[in-house]
């Protein structure tokens, strides 16, 4: 696990629809030690997207730094595992093969690869699915894999794309729980781009509150762990840091 | 179960041709239908056992089959890659698409007069003429293909370490070959039929060459015969062939209902 720094990054580009050019980015200045978890909430169209494909390395930058573990980030590599919100799962490969995916770019041999994919299966409860194929699982099952593959790759930093924002709310809430109990077993670097506020104060350590390209505020969230919705629902301190970032969202 | 439904399958397949052959038993005695105009169903059935057993329907079939074969192979080798080039790269797509598509209207027997004063009567030229229907059929469904991987799927194997050579074997590939597939099947259909005209003209063995002696010699129960044979054939490679891999590839990925 690497911290991930953030230095004034900008993002600018041309927009061909409207003939002018477009500040996405402002000035965002982000850091990340090693092992936190930090999300970043925001309304549509506040780049938090953006960002997340620039630290992805899928889009350029336009100004300032992206650092992980203080190196500075050209293009995708696996050094930054990402779950994306539709999945992104291969359709032609076995979940097994899904998740060995990484390891085997790393040319580590089948067995091996195999066993390492088994092991994170496991993690998610996902044994039984590994010689299905994606189109055969529900979107929930789906998403487990696709964070399971992302861990799979022991990436320095995890980058999530609103990964729950395709699935139904119950689940939604499971994957919640399952998500927070594998962080709290593995302590990965996260960055958790959603637009739900609940879910952002649920999982993260800090939440990022982006608006206009910006950051408005950073909210530290001291709720003690195991987080799990059981108990959380009905917990003062989480449903007024709830109602404290929606304040900053709505005013954003 | 399984077993059942297939074989009704089947059934429900063939019912209409065998209503067909029966209507055509009936008409052509009662009506005297001239054996040069139209041959009768025994009279088909004995050349065809003629054709059989003196070994010349074999060697017809033998010849066309491999013509197409080989054919289809050298075109695949070439249509895919560069139809995977033309997918990942714009430059190489802007350039080639006007090629193909002035190309591809002329794919097929349009290429047999050059073809023939190219490589000769016979093989060479039939192959080329294959080569030509399949290869820009395919070309054009393998750049469909690849176009039309979602974007953050080659988004997730960069970012799970895949270099170039992962990308074009793991993603594009796997990737385009629904497209891919369909394209053969679709190019081997106008092999077929370009097969069979290019035969006529070019060659001195083929069922088109078949076709087209017997009509020197009024012989319609050759031709009816070869006719059947080359519809069955066809209905043979795209049943026991096409079918199943399109099924294997694009039903077990879900990328129909995708």
């Amino acid at each position: 696990m690497k911290s991930l720094s953030l230095k004034n990054l900008a993002k600018t580009y041309f927009d061909a629809y409207k003939g002018e050019h477009v500040t996405a980015i402002r000035d965002v200045s982000l850091e990340v030690p090693a092992g936190e978890f930090v999300s970043i909430v925001g309304p549509s169209g506040c780049g938090k997207s953006t960002i997340l494909n620039m630290v992805a390395g899928f889009i350029p930058h336009s100004g300032g730094e992206i650092l992980v573990g203080g190196t500075p980030v050209k293009g995708p590599g696996p050094d930054r595992g990402v779950v994306f919100q539709s999945f992104a799962l291969f359709p032609w490969k076995t979940v097994l093969d899904n998740v060995g995916f990484g390891p085997k770019m790393r040319g580590v041999p089948k067995a091996e690869r195999d066993a390492i994919a088994r092991e994170y299966l496991a993690l998610a409860g996902l044994s039984h699915a590994a010689d299905r194929y994606p189109n055969e699982l529900s979107g929930g099952m789906q998403q487990r894999v696709g964070v399971v593959r992302a861990l799979a790759n022991e990436p320095d930093v995890l980058l999530m794309d609103e990964p729950f924002a395709s699935v139904d709310a119950q689940t939604r809430m499971t994957l919640q729980d399952e998500l927070s109990r594998i962080w709290e077993e593995r302590r990965p670097t996260v960055v958790f781009i959603t637009h739900d506020v609940p879910e952002a104060v649920f999982l993260a350590n800090r939440v990022v509150v982006l608006s206009k390209g910006k950051v408005l505020a950073e909210v530290e969230v001291p709720i003690s762990r195991p987080r799990v919705w059981d108990r959380l629902v009905a917990d003062d301190e989480f449903k007024d840091l709830s109602n404290q970032v929606l304040a900053l969202v709505r005013s954003a | 179960m399984e077993r059942t439904s297939r074989i009704s399958a089947a059934l429900i397949f063939i019912a209409p041709l065998a209503v067909l052959v029966a209507l055509w038993a009936v008409v052509v005695p009662v009506f005297g239908v001239r054996p040069q105009i139209f041959p009768s169903v025994p009279a088909v059935g004995r050349a065809g056992l003629d054709s059989i057993l003196d070994g010349s329907l074999l060697r017809h079939v033998a010849a066309s089959v491999s013509r197409v074969a080989i054919g289809t192979v050298l075109a695949v080798l070439v249509a895919v890659p560069l139809g995977i080039l033309m997918g990942v790269s714009r430059g190489v797509s802007a350039f080639l698409t006007p090629l193909m598509r002035f190309f591809s209207v002329l794919a097929g027997i349009a290429w047999i007069p050059i073809a023939t004063l190219w490589f000769g009567y016979g093989f060479g030229a039939i192959v080329f003429v294959i080569f030509n229907a399949v290869f820009f059929v395919v070309a054009y469904n393998t750049l469909l293909g690849v176009s039309t991987i979602p974007m953050t799927l080659r988004h997730a194997a960069a970012s799970l370490g895949a270099g170039r050579q992962a990308m074009l074997t793991d993603v594009l590939l796997p990737g385009a070959l629904p497209n891919i597939v369909t394209g053969i099947r679709t190019g081997l259909g106008f092999a077929w039929r370009g097969l069979i005209a290019a035969e006529m003209i070019a060659t001195d063995v083929g069922l088109g060459y078949m076709l087209f002696v017997a009509r020197d010699f009024y012989q319609t129960e050759v031709i009816v015969l070869g006719m059947i044979v080359i519809g069955t054939l066809w209905l043979l490679i795209d049943r026991l062939i096409l079918v199943p891999l399109e099924r294997a590839t694009i039903e077990r990925w879900g990328l129909v209902s995708a």
